[in-house]
């Protein structure tokens, strides 16, 4: 019997999975990797943690699930976490840490960029938004401020070409993860000649270019040994855990869109043609050739109401914030949609879609004398979710949206979830139990092995089970509450910029 | 100033006769400024003072702060207190002076023999205390309160009074090391708590961890702890472990300047053999050819 693996090398984690050729989990593990904070403004992964806990967490699933049952592994695909730079020497050695997308180092580079008219044509060149998570905005940091190291600088690279790299020696970088860099013109797929500039870079110090589908080389005899995987293994290059979310939803062409809420969200569409947006508010990244994954990402989403839990959950017991959220989520239950008059704003860690504004902070807003935790707790949740909404709202501007998929830890909880479809008043699909980047490797494997004819053919055969609809009423409500919402997100522009200022 | 104070010095030292670990325990009350009265000067011993009135200007290791009624100091042998100026304030506060076991360190104690612990349970209590946390706890007036009993017990010495006195600084010292873990990690956020414990794993690698030892770390019961850290990260304590050293070996391995056996008992392995086999169980290459491997241009 066959097996496909696949393997997604995130901001927290390393999971890896396993599936028959029907697509059925037949295992899956996680390890922990830490994000480093050494400054407030830096996010930084090690590499060879990375690395050694990619290989620990796959040796373990092929020990205890694969090789006792004698599966056969046909291919093992990776897809990790977009906007990620590695510098490396000469040797391919790492010089410090990989930046990742949550480092807001490279701020100055990318709101100096975005007010000139270079920045408007590589915006519309590569889809990618000016911002400090942008590869190019990241390197230009590097060439400005670390002139030393960057001379010295043999390739800048992505966390996954580091990892495919150490197992079987190749540079390589797939369409979807260097779409997502800044530097790719996603409408010729090449290196960008203007962007390359402004990072200060050539192309010779880039990975090779390739389609997602592409053999990343061999595996090297000690890996093939020390995993015990013959030296036929396909090791394919995957995508971006971004198109393989919306891939693995199923969610394919006109009408429908998914939305990921973990700590983090977004909001995303696939189609055939590129989302120009004068204001700069999407991304565009590319799957294939002719497929784009369109939409918006939020910096606030399950972790804000994490932080709300922290200071507010009873934690009677200790270090279950699950627990914790559950209770706070069952009181806000008993509060009416609209938190009776309360509203928040989730801006905590300032926003990216659709207002841009990593100045942008957190209001409750019209606090009175009757309010009570409860409304706070409600009002928190549905901060959040106008927040997603305001993105979704953005989307349809340029697309139809009729139908929604919604996944990740935040967003599958029934209570957000029925939220979600309120807000929106559109029916909403999910399953429980089921993790949509590594269904979209599958499916992204299943497809280069000739299961499927093509990723579209791929994408129809997801059905996600069970559907939520909305309720009219609430959406009434909900939408006089947005309105305001989506009004005090703009109007207190200034305000924002002035109260970051005093918290610096 | 009245002041009460038991030590070993006199002649007739009936009171503490039976407690060679209690060096000194005392209360005093002031009730006017004494220049010199309380110098800036180093521990002897593990010694926690409980102030009962009054308000404190204090100094530990050169960070000066205010204690107040309630509030406890906690310090290390080796650790510098006093007023910054020498001066005894005026109010009212007790202390005691308890001897570590085996040779007296810098910064370092554990529990002796006399205490009712077992060697597991003192290793952690102490591992707690000594794991650098601020002196002072605030509003901790339960350490007060047994202060108070001890004193008690030794003045009047009633029948069973030495098995009484070590159990309630075994009580004390129990209180002590839980109020600084819950100081430090309410138990509201552990994900923070655990990159503080991964940060402390670093800090010192080449320690041969236990997991008890892990646990006392971050205050929490070992079957617990393993099972968070587990739910958590998805490895064991131990295998968490040997990925910080790995990946850190690999770090090292890259530097030609250093030798396999420094690096073996750098990142915690018993030997250059046991980095070896471990290293290669997980990446194929043993030490030396992924060295080789990384050390050519590419």
């Amino acid at each position: 019997m066959e097996c496909i693996i696949t393997i997604e090398l995130g901001t927290n984690a390393v999971r890896v999975y396993a599936f028959d050729l029907q697509g059925n989990i037949i295992g899956s593990l996680k390890g922990y990797c830490p994000t480093f904070h050494s400054e407030p403004d830096y996010s930084e992964q090690d590499p060879d943690q990375v690395f050694i806990t990619m290989l620990y967490v796959l040796k373990n699933l092929l020990t205890e699930k694969i090789h006792p049952k004698k599966y056969k592994v046909a291919c093992i695909c990776f897809s990790s976490s977009m906007h990620s730079v590695l510098a490396v020497d000469k040797r391919g050695n790492p010089m410090g840490k990989a930046i990742t997308w949550a480092d807001n180092r490279a701020i100055k580079e990318a709101t100096d960029l975005k007010q000139t008219t270079l920045g408007d044509k590589i915006y519309k060149a590569t889809g990618t938004p000016l911002h400090p998570m942008s590869p190019l905005t990241k390197i230009a940091w590097i060439k400005n401020n670390e002139k030393d190291k960057f001379k010295q600088v043999s390739k800048f690279i992505s966390i996954k070409t580091y990892i495919l790299q150490q197992l079987t020696g190749e540079y390589m970088i797939d369409y979807s993860i260097a779409s997502a860099t800044g530097l790719l013109n996603i409408h010729k797929i090449n290196w960008d000649a203007d962007a390359l500039k402004f990072a200060g870079i050539n192309s010779s110090m880039l990975p090779e270019l390739v389609p997602v589908f592409t053999r990343a080389g061999k595996l090297s005899k000690a890996y093939q040994t020390s995993l015990g995987l013959p030296a036929s293994t396909k090791i394919l290059i995957g995508s971006s855990d971004g198109c393989m979310a919306i891939l693995g939803d199923g969610v394919n062409g006109e009408g429908a869109a998914t939305i990921t809420i973990e700590d983090s969200g977004a909001v995303r569409v696939m189609g055939d043609k590129v989302l120009q947006d004068d204001q700069h508010r999407f991304f565009n990244y590319l799957l294939t050739e002719n497929r784009y994954v369109s939409g918006g990402p939020t910096n606030n989403g399950g972790n804000i109401f994490e932080w709300f839990t922290r200071q507010f959950g009873d934690f009677k017991n200790p270090f279950d914030i699950e627990h914790s959220m559950r209770e706070l989520i069952s009181e806000a239950s008993r509060v009416a949609p609209g938190s009776n008059g309360l509203l928040f704003l989730p801006y905590l860690l300032g926003e990216r879609a659709p207002i841009w504004n990593a100045n942008a902070r957190g209001v409750y807003f019209g606090v009175n004398i009757k309010h009570e935790k409860a409304h706070f707790v409600r009002s928190t949740i549905e901060g959040i979710l106008y927040g997603i909404y305001s993105i979704g709202k953005t989307l349809e501007e340029h697309r139809k949206i009729d139908t929604l998929c919604i996944n990740g830890s935040f967003g599958s909880q029934p209570f957000v979830t029925q939220m979600v479809a309120d807000i929106y008043n559109k029916p909403v699909r999910l399953r429980q139990n089921y993790h949509s980047v590594s269904y979209g490797s599958y499916l992204l494997s299943a497809t280069e092995m000739g299961i499927f004819k093509s990723l579209d053919d791929a994408a129809k055969t997801v059905s996600l089970v069970d559907m939520v609809t909305p309720d009219k009423q609430a959406h009434q409500t909900y939408l006089k509450y947005y309105k305001l919402f989506a009004r005090l997100s703009t109007k207190l522009s200034g305000e924002f910029a002035a109260i970051a200022a005093l918290q610096h | 100033m009245n002041q009460f104070v038991l030590d070993h010095s006199r002649s007739d030292d009936q009171y503490l006769r039976l407690f060679p670990h209690i060096k000194e325990i005392g209360v005093i009350k002031n009730s006017s400024i004494r220049l010199g009265g309380f110098p800036y000067s180093p521990a002897t011993d593990f010694e926690i003072y409980y102030v009962q009135d009054g308000k404190f200007e204090w100094c530990v290791d050169g960070n000066v702060f205010y204690a107040y009624p309630g509030d406890v100091v906690i310090l290390l042998p080796g650790a510098a207190f006093g007023n910054p100026n020498g001066v005894l304030e005026i109010g009212s506060f007790s202390w005691i002076k308890i001897e570590g076991d085996g040779i007296q360190q810098n910064r370092y104690w554990v529990p002796g023999e006399w205490s009712r612990l077992n060697k597991e349970e003192r290793e952690q209590v102490g591992s707690v205390i000594c794991s650098g946390h601020p002196p002072i706890l605030q509003k901790f007036t339960d350490a007060g309160n047994i202060l108070k009993n001890i004193q008690a017990e030794l003045s009047a010495q009633s029948v069973g009074y030495r098995a009484k006195v070590n159990g309630l600084l075994d009580e004390l010292l129990i209180h002590i090391a839980r109020q600084f873990t819950k100081v430090t990690n309410p138990g509201r956020d552990f994900p923070r708590t655990f990159m503080e414990f991964e940060q402390q794993l670093r800090k010192n690698l080449s320690h041969q961890w236990t997991v008890e030892e892990m646990a006392a770390l971050i205050g929490m019961g070992t079957t617990l702890f393993n099972e968070r850290v587990r739910s958590y990260s998805g490895f064991s304590p131990l295998s968490y472990l040997i990925n910080i050293r790995i990946s850190q070996a690999i770090k090292l391995l890259k530097d030609p300047d250093i030798s396999l056996t420094d690096i073996a008992l750098d990142t915690g392995f018993y030997s250059s053999q046991h980095f070896s086999t471990t290293f290669k169980k997980l990446t194929g290459y043993t030490p030396s050819q992924f060295r080789k491997n990384h050390l050519k241009d590419k």
